[in-house]
């Protein structure tokens, strides 16, 4: 009968439905299998460090006497010192990506034709699959008083003496622009390649010039490959240890290398990973603090742009 | 007394909203997307440049709108030479075929963007505003943002957004296509009420020719960069001045053939032993390669035999239904085409696969030299 095929065939399409949700859980296993086991237990387990102590020369940490003394320990005035000028090169690296990336993006997105976009792209990102050790290493070649390019202004009698950028702050400031560079470019020419080229001839014809439609449209509408960027290159440079061992050597140090010595040569894991616990504070906090920011920049603007739709036209008013 | 009538000529060309091209030409690598055109928009009206893909329409809006620049000749817009400006320094606005609403901006914010580069002063700018929504009856989406709205309500935006600025000169860029049929219908009587309601000169770029001739005071018919034909609707409908126009403008049945007898001003061909003639004028002489059009809704299909001019035997192939007229596909015995379309109350024969007569009118037969065919 129908009724009972209906009620014989109702919980077999909900087991039906439950397997099928069980199957789609099993896809985000992997994700969450690589979660746990290479963030969420790491992080824990530096968090933990943390709160503990290096006992004596040849132990790296205990947790037997929890305390937060290596927070206290780790805010030395040279780690002060350090990370202040972490904080400078990260954000100064990250405006001048900005500023080198924008235009690039631009143009690759809007003057080029598909065909070259494709190409252009390859050239921005085969750097990048290159080794970034081995990348930086170029640069300290390049960068070297006896290097080519010192050798080369001094034979041209632009510079006196031999180049000495190399192990300075500058040379890695240099560095990190270089490195980080592409992770600007591609969120930004993705957000600008998306952008309907007919917005602009719209802005146009309702009477804005280029630069006004450039910041009344344009700008806007990169705003989401912008902040995709920043937030790209702003957090892995804070962190990068990499770049300031190879040229940046005593004037040019970041936190990323304190953290790594307590690691190896000091052998001090309770302290390092407190190092690392205020390092993730800190780009923490300066993300939410610019994201606030932001937000209130974009609200006061949105409040001074409204259009007031319910007052009269004036010269109504005058004839009422 | 010449003088006058240059200063008159020059007073109406400058008048507002009259928009003249003159020897216009835009070329891409080798190819005319436009070749040497003419054409005299009068201030007020509402006229539509019709053709296929690829004819050039378009691509005249927008050297109108100042998006191409023309590699020859001049525009000028209320009497002032434009062609050399940018889009933001002339007195047009345009709505878009995909509409291009900023996607950024409230529907409010868009209406008012170009508000804000013209002399309005700041405070008529929110009633400017309230005004052009309320025209296009969109008062109630002004805090949505475009991509909450459906096709429709965001065209009328686009056309708000357009004539708050309160142009000279409206160009529209096939802003249908995207609707629905009905929809479609209903925007076209909204849009030429509208225009009419203004006085605005609306310049109207479609490839439907059922839509220009709902909505246009005047239709610009184009083909491979040149036009063929300007007129009222019903001239280009009833007069066409060539077999392009003929056939882009409704259907029609086409007879391409040799001139073989000329009587006074009306000339004849012979169609597969059929003699069809024209009563109109021509000029053409006997030999000339000619071809003759008649449109549908002139041709009468009956059961009984007949002979004698513009009778021609065929089988009924096929019978559809237009709603209110019926459309019969007939074929000659030498495998010629011909299309009837008659009201349905009329006695048609319907059975499909029977010999029956084709007739018309002379007069109702246009003709065309050479033998080219829609």
């Amino acid at each position: 009968m129908a009724v009972d095929a209906a009620v014989r065939t109702a919980p077999a399409a909900r087991t039906g439905r439950r397997r099928l949700r069980w199957s789609i859980g099993m896809l985000a296993l992997p994700i969450s299998a690589w979660l746990v086991f290479f963030f969420i237990v790491p992080f824990g387990l530096i968090l933990w460090y943390s709160f503990g102590d290096k006992p004596s020369l040849y132990v790296t940490h205990s947790n037997d006497v929890l305390s937060l003394d290596r927070y206290v320990e780790a805010v030395s005035p040279a780690f002060l010192q350090t990370f202040g000028r972490t904080l400078e090169i990260s954000v100064v690296g990250t405006v001048l990506c900005l500023l080198i990336a924008f235009p690039m993006a631009y143009w690759m997105a809007t003057k080029l034709s598909p065909r070259r976009q494709g190409l252009v792209l390859a050239l921005v990102l085969i750097p990048y699959w290159t080794n970034f050790l081995v990348r930086t290493i170029g640069w300290q070649i390049t960068l070297s008083p006896e290097g080519f390019l010192s050798q080369g202004l001094q034979a041209l009698g632009l510079r006196d003496g031999p180049l000495e950028v190399l192990y300075t702050m500058p040379a890695v400031q240099l560095g990190v622009v270089y490195n980080y560079l592409p992770l600007m470019i591609l969120p930004l020419y993705v957000a600008l390649e998306r952008m309907d080229h007919r917005l602009l001839e719209a802005s146009r014809d309702l009477g804005a010039n280029a630069i006004e439609s450039f910041r009344r449209v344009t700008l806007p509408l990169a705003l989401p490959g912008i902040a995709a960027g920043m937030l790209l290159v702003f957090v892995p440079l804070m962190g990068d240890y990499i770049t300031p061992s190879v040229l940046g050597g005593a004037q040019g140090g970041m936190v990323g290398q304190m953290v790594a010595g307590q690691f190896s040569r000091a052998q001090n894991w309770a302290l390092g990973s407190a190092m690392a616990i205020i390092l993730m504070l800190a780009i923490l906090a300066t993300v939410v603090i610019f994201a606030l920011v932001a937000r209130l920049v974009g609200s006061v603007l949105g409040r001074v742009q409204r259009v007031d739709l319910s007052a009269a036209l004036p010269q109504q008013g005058g004839a009422r | 007394m010449t003088l006058d009538s240059t200063d008159a000529d020059a007073m109406a060309a400058g008048r507002p909203g009259r928009v003249v091209l003159t020897g216009v030409s835009k070329v891409y690598g080798k190819a005319y997307a436009v070749e040497n055109l003419d054409l005299d928009v009068r201030a007020g009206e509402f006229i539509s440049l019709l053709g296929p893909s690829g004819c050039g329409k378009t691509t005249t809006l927008r050297m109108i709108g100042g998006f191409e620049f023309p590699d020859a000749g001049t525009i000028s817009i209320s009497g002032r030479a434009v062609h050399a400006l940018p889009p933001h320094r002339r007195p047009v606005n345009t709505v878009f075929q995909a509409y291009a609403l900023f996607p950024h901006m409230s529907v409010a914010r868009n209406v008012a963007y170009g508000l804000t580069y013209g002399s309005v002063p700041k405070a008529d700018i929110g009633p400017r505003v309230r005004d052009a929504l309320a025209m296009v009856r969109m008062s109630h989406l002004a805090d949505r943002m475009p991509a909450q709205l459906s096709g429709g309500q965001q065209q009328r935006i686009a056309l708000a957004r357009a004539l708050v600025n309160r142009p000279a000169v409206l160009l529209l860029d096939e802003p249908m296509s995207a609707l629905d049929r009905k929809l479609r219908e209903e925007m076209q009587i909204e849009l030429k009420l509208l225009q009419q309601q203004l006085g605005t000169t609306f310049v109207f770029v479609t490839h439907d020719q059922e839509e220009a001739m709902t909505m246009s005071d005047r239709i610009a018919v184009m083909n491979h960069g040149r036009i063929e034909q300007v007129g009222t609707p019903s001239t280009v409908y009833d007069a066409p001045e060539s077999a392009y126009v003929a056939g882009f403008i409704g259907q029609q049945n086409f007879f391409s053939g040799t001139i073989d007898r000329a009587d006074g001003g009306a000339v004849g061909m012979t169609v597969e032993g059929s003699r069809v003639a024209t009563g109109r004028p021509s000029g053409l002489a006997v030999g000339t390669e000619a071809t003759f059009a008649v449109r549908p809704e002139h041709v009468t299909v009956s059961v009984t035999a007949d002979a004698g001019v513009n009778v021609i035997p065929a089988t009924l192939m096929g019978i559809s239904q237009l709603g209110s007229a019926l459309q019969l596909v007939l074929l000659t015995a030498g495998g010629l085409k011909i299309t009837a379309r008659t009201s349905r109350s009329s006695e048609v024969p319907t059975t499909i696969g029977s010999t029956v007569w084709c007739r018309w009118d002379a007069a109702a037969v246009h003709v065309f030299p050479g033998s080219a065919t829609a």
